[in-house]
Parts: C-alpha cells; sequence; structure tokens
C-alpha cells in the first residue's frame, strides 16, 4: 500500500472518529479506565518488588531469646551460632539496649514506652546475625531456631514472602478487573466503529466493485480503533504520573524525612512511569486493534 | 474473452436461477442479455462479478477460471470489470470529480494521474462542464453518465451494465446507449442486460435472451423477440 493512500484512509478513519463523537467519547473513557487500573496495578507490584528486593539485600536474623536465661546461657547460644557456617558478624542486643532503639524510632511518640523500664521491659534480648552468603540465610535461621533458649527466629525472608503474597493478590484481582475491563472496551469500540461501517454501507460497496482490496477497505476501521486505544493509552498515563506525583508529595508533606528514607527502595520514579507508560501504549494499541477486529469480521463482510 | 461452461446457479433456497449456460464472448463484443424479471440476469453478473460462485460449470475471464480466485485475487479480477447499475450509485457527498477520482484512487493511482485522467473521461461522457457539481445537482441522465465514467476511468478491457436505462426517460437513455457504443468502439467489451425493448432492436447487437435459467436464443445482429 502506497503512503499517500495511508494518508487518506487515516483521514477517513479520523472522520469516523468524528461523525460517532459520542461513542468515540464512551470507548476512550472505557480504554482510558482499563489502562489505568492496569497501570496502578503494574506501579504496585513493581514498587511491592523492589521493596521486597531492598528487604532481602540487608539480610540479617534476629534470634530473640527467652528473658528467663542468665548471661552464662546467653553466651553459650552466642558461642553455637559462632560455631555455625557463614556467620560472618554476630552481635548481642539486651533488653535495655532494644527498649532504647525502639524509642528512637518512635522519636516524639516515646511516651507511650514510659514505665516500660527495667522489670517491665517487655522486649526480649536478641542475637543480630548476618551471614555471608543471603542464599544460606534460611539454612541457618532453622538450625538456631532449634536451639534451647530460642524463642523466635525472623529473618527478611518472612517480610519478603508477605510482600510477595500481596503482589500475588494484586495480581489476581488486577487481573480479573482488567479482564472485565478490556471486553468492555472492546465491545464499545466495535460498537462505535460498526456506527462508521453503517454510514459507509454504500461507499464500501462502491469499493468493492471498482476493485479496492480488503485491505483497503478495511484500513480506516483499524485506524479508528486505533487512534481509540492510542488516546486511551496517552490519557491514563497522564493521569497515572499525575497520581503518582501527588501520591510522592502528599507521603513527601506527611511522613516527611521517614519518607525519603523509604522511598529509597521504591522503584525509581522516572523508570516506572516510563516503562508503564510503554505498556499501556501497546495493551491501548492492542485493544483499539482487536476492537476494529472484531467490528469488521461481524458488520463488514468485504 | 469471456467463456461459460455449463454455469449452473443453484440457490440454498432451492431455486435454480441459471441452468447450463454456454457462452462465449469475444473481445469487443457487444451483447444484451435479455429476458424477462428472475430470468437469471442479475445472477449472471453477479457470477462475473464473482459476488457469488457457481454450483457447476466454470467462468473463463482473460483465460483464468474465476472459482479458482482466491479472497484477495478478486479485486483484480473487479479491476478488469467495469460496472454501471440502475440506481447510478453515487457517493452523494462527493463531487462529479470526487466521485470518479475515487475509483483511481481504490487502485492506487497517483494523484497526477487522477487530475489527468479524470477529466478526460468528464468530457468523454459529456460532463466536462459538471466536475464540481454534487450528484443532487444533477439530472438522472447526468448521473447515470457519472456513474460511466467512474466505470471506465480505469480502462477496464470489459464493461457490464445492469439495466443502466432502467431509470431513465427515453431520450436520456439513448443518449446513454450512444455513449457505451462509443465506449464499445474504443474497443471495451460490453455487456448490458436490459428489459428495454426499442433499444436492443434499434442497436442491432448481439443479444443473448435468457428464460427461467436457459439460453433460448443467442443472435448476431438480433432483435428483442421476447412478447413482454
Amino acid at each position: 500500500m502506497k503512503i499517500r493512500t495511508f494518508g487518506l484512509q487515516f483521514k477517513e478513519g479520523l472522520i469516523g472518529l468524528w461523525r460517532n463523537r459520542v461513542m468515540s467519547l464512551a470507548s476512550i473513557g472505557s480504554v482510558t479506565a482499563v489502562l489505568l487500573v492496569l497501570g496502578l496495578s503494574l506501579v504496585l507490584i513493581v514498587n511491592v518488588n523492589s521493596i521486597a528486593e531492598y528487604v532481602e539485600s540487608s539480610v540479617e536474623i534476629k534470634v530473640f531469646l527467652i528473658d528467663e536465661l542468665d548471661s552464662s546461657q546467653v553466651e553459650t547460644i552466642g558461642a553455637k551460632i559462632k560455631q555455625l557456617e557463614g556467620i560472618k558478624e554476630i552481635t548481642f542486643e539486651s533488653k535495655e539496649q532494644a527498649l532504647e532503639k525502639y524509642k528512637k524510632q518512635l522519636g516524639n511518640n516515646n511516651n507511650l514506652l514510659e514505665g516500660l523500664e527495667g522489670e517491665n521491659n517487655p522486649l526480649p534480648s536478641s542475637y543480630i546475625v548476618k551471614v555471608e552468603d543471603p542464599n544460606t540465610i534460611g539454612d541457618t535461621a532453622g538450625k538456631i531456631s532449634a536451639f534451647e533458649g530460642v524463642e523466635e527466629v525472623t529473618y527478611g525472608k518472612d517480610v519478603v514472602d508477605r510482600l510477595l503474597k500481596s503482589t500475588y493478590m494484586i495480581r489476581i484481582v488486577g487481573s480479573i478487573l482488567i479482564g472485565i475491563l478490556a471486553l468492555i472496551s472492546i465491545f464499545i469500540i466495535s460498537n462505535t466503529i460498526k456506527l462508521t461501517v453503517a454510514a459507509r454501507r454504500k461507499e464500501i460497496n462502491i469499493m468493492k466493485f471498482v476493485g479496492a482490496t480488503d485491505g483497503f477497505i478495511r484500513l480506516p476501521f483499524v485506524i479508528e480503533g486505533l487512534v481509540l486505544g492510542l488516546i486511551g493509552a496517552v490519557l491514563s498515563s497522564g493521569m497515572l504520573v499525575a497520581l503518582y506525583n501527588y501520591f510522592y508529595s502528599i507521603m513527601g508533606r506527611n511522613f516527611g524525612s521517614f519518607f525519603i528514607l523509604v522511598s529509597s527502595s521504591l522503584a525509581p520514579f522516572n523508570q516506572t512511569m516510563y516503562n508503564t507508560s510503554l505498556v499501556l501504549l501497546a495493551v491501548g494499541v492492542f485493544i483499539g486493534i482487536i476492537g476494529s477486529a472484531v467490528s469488521l469480521r461481524k458488520f463488514l463482510n468485504v | 474473452m469471456i467463456i461459460l461452461n455449463g454455469v449452473t446457479k443453484k440457490y440454498p433456497s432451492g431455486t435454480i436461477a441459471l441452468n447450463g449456460i454456454n457462452i462465449e464472448i469475444h473481445k469487443g463484443e457487444f451483447v444484451f442479455f435479455v429476458g424477462p424479471s428472475g430470468a437469471g440476469k442479475s445472477t449472471l453478473i453477479k457470477l462475473l462479478m464473482r459476488e457469488q460462485v457457481a454450483t457447476s460449470g466454470t467462468i473463463m475471464i482473460d483465460g483464468i477460471d474465476i472459482a479458482t480466485l482466491k479472497r484477495r485475487q478478486i479485486p483484480h479480477l473487479r479491476r478488469k470489470l467495469g460496472v454501471v447499475f440502475q440506481d447510478f450509485r453515487l457517493l452523494n457527498n462527493k463531487t462529479v470529480f470526487e466521485n470518479v477520482a475515487f475509483a483511481m484512487q481504490i487502485v492506487e493511482s497517483s494523484k497526477r494521474e487522477i487530475v489527468r485522467q479524470v477529466p478526460r473521461v468528464l468530457s468523454l461522457v459529456g460532463l466536462g462542464d459538471k466536475a464540481g457539481a454534487y450528484p443532487a445537482q444533477l439530472s438522472g441522465g447526468e448521473q447515470q453518465r457519472v456513474s460511466l465514467a467512474r466505470a471506465i476511468v480505469n480502462n477496464p478491457p470489459i464493461l457490464i451494465a445492469d439495466e443502466p436505462t432502467g431509470n431513465l426517460d427515453p431520450d436520456t437513455a439513448w443518449e446513454i446507449m450512444k455513449l457505451l457504443k462509443e465506449i464499445n468502439h474504443r474497443g471495451t467489451t460490453v455487456i448490458m442486460a436490459t428489459h428495454a425493448r426499442d433499444i436492443v432492436n434499434y442497436m442491432r447487437q448481439r443479444v443473448v435472451t435468457l428464460e427461467k435459467g436457459r439460453i433460448t436464443r443467442d443472435q448476431e445482429r438480433g432483435g428483442y423477440g421476447l412478447e413482454d
């Protein structure tokens, strides 16, 4: 097909969109909705994954000890841990140190912890263990938890697993929602194009007997679907960037330096938005073309 | 150029529209297909244009069995056939020039070719001064001439006219016939289905009579020959 022909048919496609303005708007709205949900899910998943990775990289095992141990028993446990393979570093944190640390974390709200000093201190003492190889962390944690006097062992993996479980839910719910919305968009787009097909029935008939190829006749309708998808993609990308920006500014205002700290574990803003927009663009175009393909199969028997 | 061999068309409803048609049409011929409504004239044209496929028998156009054409090859068959209908089938939102140019755009002619060829064809059909008019501003005869111009603008070797004078008064009909004859003289094969007894009798061309899906008469320089 020649470029000039393409230009001609492109114009026809746009004319078709304008002719059914209301339906075109409905189509664009529905495509935008699908892509926005898709974009939000993607951004959420990307970020949770990024946080999970961050947590996983700061691998250390916390070994909480039961309260009733005397200092020699505590030391014995420390020695036993040191004897395990691949241990990089081990530090002891007493109940008092744990409380101090907690107070610092709470900052201005540390009066909540008043009266918990000494006898009343609910926090356990613990060993903080770092391993050489993050991959062995599960094994090592398992061995330590079997030691006598150890109340509980936690390590990054727990948090990571919990986070990954939550992305699983986002994926499932997101996929279902996206699937339903995509079907609705395809339906609306195909009906929009059906209207153009009906309006151009006579023209299509003439094209057929003058010897237009199927591709030539279909092109304007494919373009129509494509443009609907593209506009939806651009709108939803714009909204997503705006929403994400808004989220950042709100978090920054309310949580200040804490958020800046946390945000280093989030996915990088520009990179994420760029990738997500590309995905939205591709999916938008895909939905548009499927929508027009459906209408062409159903209504345009050339 | 066109050879029909034992062509039968049976519709799913059981109607046999054409029954064992054998006919040969040579290059440059002018052929009338006459016969009462329902005799199979329209079906024959639909088969030639490959809008429908014969139930049995073969149709050869330019040495090609058109039943074997793949879907994407059909447009190229149709480019060999110019068609004119009783109801003109013009696009009312396009000017005369655009209506004719449309046929050239479809076969992807260049802008230069279009600008050169369209006025030439319009003046051939006597509408050189109406290029900017819209179909609604034209008389029936003029509209049919536009559709004739559109049919021949791509220089097809065969022109098929399905009742081209059916909606026109006798004087206008004669003008269209003169044009068809002119086009035929330039070497185009013309196939015309019609009811117009006077025209057929006057033109003295080959007349093929169809009745109930069969050819009952095929006469060189014939007349209409049927009682209405």
